[in-house]
């Protein structure tokens, strides 16, 4: 079996006899190193929010995009809730998701993270998603290879099911499969910090020791049988004992409580139904008011959660959906009782009211970034080792237009510089995916394409 | 292209004649496999296809067991019944039965949930003296001096089962040795849950791995044990019983006949209802009934609770049809009965029906006929509060009679979206673009014909002659069949003598028997599956026991160990 060759900074700290003791890690490992410009990116966090934004209200008026110049400039209407953390934020102005050929809103969420076009007859992606490839760059030592949490997902036709529909992430193997995110806040809870919890703590040391014995013998009995089997096959349980594989590491980085890892606020979500989307009517007519009225405080809590995630080390990678492409659930805390994809384009185009759910997005951003840059890690916080990745499936809802994306950027891995505006940044040639390949590059990544490379000239310039 | 999709509409057709619903992926292959049946033998079952064994060598043959099949087989195992399974994440839909071999793909959250419910399938098994006594009994008595023979005890009578197959070698000493390394931390119990935690996630358990054995004929097959297994987990969705066991041990289970005699009396056997209930559950869009919504001011008979009373009717009537009645399909669509009890036969308007116990009650025929007419089944494929005949239609002429349409380009499907309510009195009125707009008419007029024969039923499945008081015109036709049709108890008619609708039927229950999904590859076991179909009259429980006699069944794919 494979055996991590690096030395876990957690493994050191267990010890002999698994015993956490709780040292300064980043001195022993040399991690206190000031970060630079120099230094790759060590997390990646994307956040998905469906039907675009407003390019265009009816009136000529764009809502989205800031005016003034690269670093003197106005946030927009849609975008000012972000003013507070501007100096760390990279507006993406002026890029195009040419990679997005298929039905329109599918292709457009496939594309987002992947830079391929959809499969044929409306399947999935045709390569992974860049999160996934950074996942198999950064994952040496944590519990979890990457997190998916979504809110409020799989509304209207996929009726809570995964679809092309409403997957984002695509897993970095043969098939790129879709990965289904989690949606049990409660259940997200428990698998990230049920070990911090104490009521779980007491006998964790005798715990730990079982789960390793029995996940050794099930990984040996894996190991063997794909030895065995014709090349299909073998590739399923391959792909299966990677997955045990990542259950075992785990086992050997426990969280361990730190000033910066702590757990967070556990909220009561009992009246935010995770599986909603089993009900759902195509049309969006069937209606949870109960949950969407929690979809603040879930949204909020699964914020909270990925950002300790973060800071505890749970994963380096992390990916926050809100709703999907169908986005067919209401917004009673604004006052909103029609779906969103009713104010797309269902029932007509509702600039106003689009405008607000937007803005609605872009506060919700502003905390996550605000969060992760109240976690001090030395000499920097920790978005300022981190790059945040917003985008959409469109732009422009009525029409499903794939450019002028709504792309943002944010932190300062691997030297992005924030508080700038990028207004044109596609004008030699604005394919998204030459902004996908340059978020790469931040990660040390060395490749000069990604995605489909149909769609991709090289890395865009102007992210450091 | 087969038969089953020569020409029948006027649409273009997608190749491989069978389309799911968008986003299935394709699992195409090319693979040959179109030679003629050649019959090699009198006790080689059926569709014996030259140089093609009914299993193609690039498909995935490693089957994982579905949630139903989870759920099964701890029940069957350890006597747990509480449908842990159900903690998984959902199966891809594939090829509709969520057990598509190639459709199977490995998430972190799965295999999370895999250990999470094997810990606590293992606990709840272990945590009282009786559980472990249901184990083995030497738990009741053990002390220090006779712990290991009798984890050995326990361990070779439960992995064995657990594994489907003998033990081999030494696994049965690495299983002792586990239990050992775990006992040094924990309580006996405890340490009999570990084992039971690790065989629950093990490969030999989660999938039905197969070796095979070369035959007399130098053909590669199934071992005894795993046709065993085939047979279980098709008739009755679990592990094998005692009898298949037995059987596989004494090597009885190589022939053709060895085979079709077990599936006879499992078919017998009450255990194959909840299978062909699982099967329906996925053809027909009945399973959500009871958390269907509908719009209580317009619907004020309609319930969640009747919803779930619509989905036993159907069930209810089919397990009848199929296991105590004629048992043709054909009937089954044309059945002039149904199963209600009082609070069903209220919501339908049906007198003299008394209890809560489901009972035969005639139907009256002018509005009613057979299963696709069950008020479950034309509610369930609407997702709203008004009727869609697209949708209707879509789904008879899609799933019930295998005549792939394809969806529209991109740009159109995005704009897809129902017609205003306030745009006709009537559905006909309504979705009148689709029968005027070029761009709509071939593929439309090759389901909205089908769906609006159905108009007489509302969202709710009950029945009404006018709409918005303008009575309603429920003519169609059928595409690739003669003449038009008024209403729907000439549409199931028409479509229950169409050849293609048992085609499809037996399709269906190929691609939910062989874990794959159909296409041209597949033509020459399809074949001799429909043929056995057709002679025996359309007869359900032949066409089970034909599906165990194909080389599909009974072999394996040569060049694999």
């Amino acid at each position: 079996m494979i055996k991590r060759p690096t030395l876990s900074r957690r493994t050191v700290l267990r010890g002999a006899g698994g015993i956490a003791i709780a040292l300064p890690w980043l001195e022993i490992m040399g991690g206190g190193k000031r970060a630079s410009a120099a230094d790759p990116s060590k997390r990646f966090v994307t956040v998905y929010t469906p039907g675009g934004t407003v390019i265009d209200n009816g009136a000529g008026e764009n809502r989205w995009r800031p005016t003034g110049t690269e670093t003197e400039f106005t946030l927009s209407p849609i975008l000012a809730p972000l003013e507070a953390i501007r100096h760390k934020l990279l507006v993406v102005d002026g890029m195009s998701m040419t990679s997005a050929q298929g039905e329109q809103h599918q292709a457009g969420i496939i594309a987002w993270l992947t830079g391929t076009t959809q499969q044929p007859n409306y399947g999935y992606a045709q390569g992974p998603s860049i999160d996934q490839v950074i996942a198999t760059l950064l994952a040496t030592d944590t519990p979890q290879k990457s997190l998916q949490m979504a809110v409020r997902w799989g509304t209207g036709k996929s009726h809570g099911l995964l679809h092309p529909i409403n997957a984002v992430n695509f897993e970095d193997n043969a098939t790129f499969d879709p990965i289904p995110p989690r949606l049990d806040p409660q259940a997200i809870f428990t698998s990230l910090f049920g070990a911090l919890d104490p009521d779980n703590n007491a006998d964790l040391a005798a715990r730990i020791a079982r789960k390793k014995s029995i996940l050794d013998f099930v990984d040996r009995k894996y190991d063997g049988l794909a030895q065995q089997l014709g090349a299909r096959d073998k590739q399923k349980l391959d792909e299966h004992l990677t997955k045990i594989r990542e259950l075992e590491g785990a086992l050997d980085q426990m969280i361990i409580p730190t000033d910066v890892c702590v757990l967070p606020e556990h909220v009561d979500t009992s009246d935010y139904n995770p599986t909603t989307g089993l009900d759902s009517a195509d049309d969006g007519s069937i209606l949870n008011t109960e949950t969407d009225q929690a979809i603040p405080k879930v949204g909020k809590f699964m914020m909270d959660m990925l950002v300790m995630a973060l800071a505890c080390d749970v994963t380096h990678v992390a990916s926050l959906q809100w709703s999907d492409t169908e986005a067919k659930h209401t917004f009673p805390w604004l006052g909103l009782d029609q779906h969103h994809h009713y104010y797309q384009h269902d029932g007509n185009f509702r600039p106003a009211e689009c405008e607000q759910i937007y803005t609605w997005y872009a506060e919700q951003h502003a905390y996550l970034l605000q969060q992760m840059d109240l976690v001090e890690l030395g000499d920097h916080t920790l978005l300022d080792e981190s790059v945040v990745f917003f985008g959409s499936e469109l732009a422009q809802p009525p029409v499903h237009s794939k450019s002028d994306m709504p792309f943002l950027l944010a932190g300062g891995g691997g030297g992005l510089r924030g508080g700038r505006f990028l207004r044109n940044a596609g004008l030699a040639d604005p394919s998204h995916n030459n902004l996908l390949v340059a978020i790469l590059n931040l990660f040390g990544d060395e490749r000069t394409t990604f995605g489909d490379p149909a769609y991709c000239t090289g890395p865009l310039s102007g992210l450091t | 292209m087969s038969k089953l999709c020569s020409g029948v509409v006027a649409c273009v057709l997608v190749g491989g004649c069978y389309s799911g619903l968008a986003g299935d992926g394709s699992g195409g292959s090319d693979g040959g496999g179109d030679s003629a049946s050649t019959g090699d033998g009198e006790d080689t079952g059926i569709g014996a296809c030259e140089g093609d064994d009914g299993s193609l060598v690039d498909r995935a043959t490693l089957r994982r067991l579905t949630r139903f099949e989870y759920n099964n087989t701890v029940r069957d195992l350890l006597g747990d019944d509480t449908l842990p399974g159900n903690a998984f994440p959902s199966e891809e839909i594939g090829n509709g039965f969520g057990n598509d071999a190639d459709a199977q793909p490995v998430s972190s959250l799965l295999v999370e949930q895999y250990g999470a419910v094997a810990e606590s399938v293992a606990i709840r098994a272990t945590e009282t003296p009786e559980r472990l006594a249901a184990l083995a009994p030497c738990t009741a008595t053990v002390t220090d001096a006779t712990e290991v023979e009798c984890v050995r005890t326990l361990l070779a009578d439960l992995a064995p089962r657990a594994y489907r197959r003998p033990l081999q070698d030494d696994e049965l000493d690495e299983l002792v040795a586990l239990q050992q390394t775990l006992r040094a931390d924990a309580t006996f119990a405890v340490s009999i849950a570990g084992v039971l935690e690790m065989i629950l996630q093990s490969v030999d358990f989660l999938y039905r791995v197969e070796h095979g054995r070369l035959d007399g004929d130098g053909r590669v097959r199934p071992t005894d044990h795993e046709m065993a297994t085939r047979l279980s987990y098709f008739l009755w969705g679990t592990m094998p019983d005692d009898e298949l066991r037995a059987a596989a041990d004494a090597g009885a289970l190589s022939s053709a006949s060895d085979v079709r005699a077990h599936a006879e009396r499992m078919l017998d056997d009450p255990r194959a209802r909840p299978m062909v209930r699982f099967f329906f559950d996925n053809l027909l869009p009945i399973s959500g009934l009871a958390a269907l919504e509908r719009d209580d001011v317009r619907y004020p008979k309609y319930s969640g609770a009747i919803g779930a009373l619509m989905r036993e009717e159907t069930q209810r009537f089919l397990e009848h049809a199929i296991f105590d009645g004629t048992g043709t399909w054909p009937d089954a669509l044309t059945a002039e009965y149904t199963f209600m009890n009082a609070a069903l036969a209220e919501y339908y308007g049906v007198d003299g029906v008394v209890g809560e116990e489901f009972q035969q009650v005639a139907l009256d025929t002018t509005q009613r006929l057979g299963v696709l007419t069950h008020a479950g089944v034309v509610a369930g494929t609407i997702h709203s509060n008004e009727t869609n005949p697209v949708v209707r239609g879509s789904f008879l002429v899609q799933k019930i009679m295998c005549n792939a349409i394809p969806l529209p380009s991109g740009d159109v499907l995005a704009e897809i979206k129902p017609p205003d309510p306030d745009s006709g009195a009537t559905a006909r009125e309504r979705f009148s673009r689709h029968s005027e707009d070029p761009a709509c008419t071939p593929c439309h007029m090759a389901m909205d014909p089908v769906g609006l024969a159905l108009e007489n039923y509302d969202a709710v499945g009950l029945w009404r002659d006018t709409e918005n008081g303008v009575t309603i015109d429920a003519s169609g036709s059928v595409p690739g069949t003669e003449g038009t049709i008024d209403g729907p108890v000439e549409l199931v008619r028409k479509i229950a003598a169409a050849p293609e609708t048992h085609a499809c039927f037996a399709q269906h229950w190929a691609n939910f028997a062989y874990g794959r999904t159909h296409d041209s590859a597949d033509a020459c076991v399809q074949t001799a599956v429909e043929t056995a179909f057709t002679e025996s009259g359309y007869d359900v429980r032949a066409l089970l026991l034909a599906l165990t006699q194909t080389d599909a069944f009974l072999g394996m794919p040569a060049g694999e160990p």
